[in-house]
């Protein structure tokens, strides 16, 4: 990669009392696709965005975010953010807040309006506009909370756990969300969803303990290219042994979680043999995916 | 730009949310009561001599003959207790600068688009025109009590009342600023209180402990804010602002002390 990156830490580190959050982290990360942010709880993936927000300081080492150290000036409106368990004041309403933002960000008078109106209608919630936060399913909460990072149109959007503990309908409209802004802002996500991230993120950044574990493609070029299939009712043994025998096959083995990896000559031809064989036999399928899937990847 | 965002938010919280008119009415309410029961029958004491100069004698024991001197005796009765009662409100209105938005996280969306500085400044700014507005409410309604009770004293009184609003504001400027500080480390305004008490009480125990140990030292007799209140009853008119440097340090060292404090937090 080349040109200033989106994210860049060096060396950093953030303890609270004798625990160390973020442990000499090295890090850096480019404007593109979605970068997912994952770890087990306690891998400071909160704390990783909070030093990156400038909500807290590090201990050593630094930041920096669009080529300003964070906490800079430069930063506002350029950086954007979802903090995790962050609720607006239940006193004003939604638009007062939102319009008090926008003038911050520079918007003045009617821009700050219609900028304000433009965000609202993204997440789809222009009718919530003068209602109290209070008010408001936890769902609706967190697309007005996305609305407040969206507005000026921010290059770095970093999100914190969007999804957690919404519905499904709300999980989808956030989704798509970040999908159709992600051609013109870079988002990081932190999730423990891995199925979610798999379907929005391009990159992954792993942290355990504070430390990367790894940091690059979520689709990782692996000797031989696989293929993972998630099967309906299918007896295991007949299906292992037919499809050991279809062309480009070279390798199937059966995961933890059910799924079925399938190591392959050619992704498209072995994709191809497979669907027929599963079409003549009248077996269900629930998906085929090219690579292992970011659980397997992590876990397995 | 921001500073003035930041200030009109806080006037907002007051003025058009309802939790805010509900303070300002009981606020109100208290001042009625304050107008009726203590500054109406004061006021006709100080005011009828009737008393075969007992409240004269009383006040000069005191040292506050200067009362006498004021142009109507609601408008001196109001001078005395604003300066004492008014810093009370301002340490209730101005507790929640920071606590409840920090403890909600409220304040994390206010920080990608403002510096820590002028989140604090706005804030104190915000809360220190509210004191404003709280002065010139209960002046007014003082005012209105002379213009109907004792209208030939209305025009003096007017005369008198930019110096009382600036004495008085000036008088509550540090205990918004002491606010300010201990609402960036606590998290609810209770909470704020409870610390601006006990930061008062170690202040004062401390000031004690010092001139017992070392020897008097007269300056240490205005470390605390309002230090200066009852040097400033003995004076009238526009002497009052000879003491006006005080309060105006005090505000300052609290707010330099609250604005390290912001800057260093975590939040």
């Amino acid at each position: 990669m080349t040109g200033t990156p989106l994210i860049h830490c060096q060396g950093l580190i953030k303890r609270y009392g004798r625990t160390t959050a973020i442990d000499n982290l090295n890090l850096e990360l480019y404007a593109g696709e979605p970068i997912a942010l994952i770890g087990p709880n306690g891998a400071g993936k909160t704390t990783l965005l909070s030093l990156l927000c400038g909500f807290i300081r590090p201990n050593g080492g630094q930041a920096q975010v669009l080529g300003h150290n964070v906490g800079s000036k430069a930063l506002n409106g350029l950086l954007a953010a979802l903090p995790q368990d962050a609720l607006l004041d239940p006193r004003r309403s939604v638009v007062r807040q939102l319009r008090e933002f926008s003038r911050l960000q520079g918007f003045q008078g009617t821009d700050a309006v219609r900028e304000v109106d433009r965000v609202l209608d993204i997440v789809d919630l222009s009718d919530a506009a003068s209602m109290k936060p209070d008010t408001l399913s936890h769902g609706m909460r967190k697309r007005i909370a996305l609305a407040q990072a969206l507005i000026g149109s921010p290059a770095l959007v970093l999100l914190d756990e969007p999804t957690a503990g919404i519905d499904p309908p709300n999980v989808r409209i956030i989704r798509d969300l970040i999908r159709q802004q992600s051609s013109h802002m870079t988002f990081v996500i932190s999730s423990h969803n891995l199925d979610e991230l798999e379907k929005l993120c391009g990159t992954v950044v792993y942290l355990e303990k504070g430390k990367l574990l790894r940091s690059g493609a979520l689709v990782q070029g692996d000797d031989s290219p696989l293929l993972t299939l998630r099967l309906g009712d299918v007896p295991a043994d007949r299906f292992l042994s037919m499809s050991l025998t279809l062309p480009g096959i070279i390798k199937v083995r059966q995961q933890v979680q059910g799924d079925w990896l399938l190591e392959v000559s050619n992704e498209a031809s072995a994709a191809v043999a497979i669907m027929q064989l599963l079409e003549r036999e009248n077996w269900p399928f629930k998906s085929l995916t090219r690579g292992r899937s970011l659980e397997e990847q992590l876990y397995g | 730009m921001k500073l003035i965002t930041l200030a009109r938010a806080e006037i907002e919280k007051l003025l058009a949310s309802r939790r805010g008119m509900l303070s300002l009415l009981a606020f109100v309410l208290v001042w009625l009561l304050v107008l009726r029961y203590a500054i109406a029958p004061a006021a006709k004491m100080l005011g009828t001599g009737d008393d075969d100069g007992l409240v004269e004698f009383l006040l000069s024991q005191l040292g506050l003959e200067a009362l006498t001197s004021w142009p109507a005796p609601q408008l001196a009765i109001y001078w005395v207790i604003g300066l004492y009662m008014l810093p009370l409100f301002a340490v209730v209105t101005a507790a929640d600068q920071m606590a409840s938005d920090r403890s909600r996280g409220t304040l994390r969306y206010l920080i990608m688009r403002a510096s820590r500085l002028e989140i604090f400044f706005g804030r104190f700014f915000g809360h220190a025109f509210i004191q404003l507005l709280m002065v010139l409410v209960t002046l007014a309604s003082v005012l209105i009590f002379i213009a109907v009770d004792t209208p030939d004293r209305l025009s003096d009184s007017l005369s008198r009342s930019l110096m009382v609003v600036l004495n008085i504001w000036l008088v509550l400027l540090p205990y918004v600023a002491l606010m300010a500080w201990v609402s960036v480390i606590a998290r609810s305004p209770r909470q704020a209180t409870t610390l601006a008490i006990i930061v008062w009480i170690v202040v004062s125990l401390l000031i004690g402990w010092v001139q017992a140990k070392y020897g008097p030292m007269p300056w240490l007799d205005w470390t605390l804010p309002g230090s200066q209140v009852s040097a400033l009853l003995r004076l009238s008119d526009w002497k009052t602002l000879d003491l006006a440097l005080i309060p105006v340090l005090h505000t300052v060292v609290l707010l330099g002390i609250g604005a390290v404090t912001m800057a260093r937090r975590d939040l």
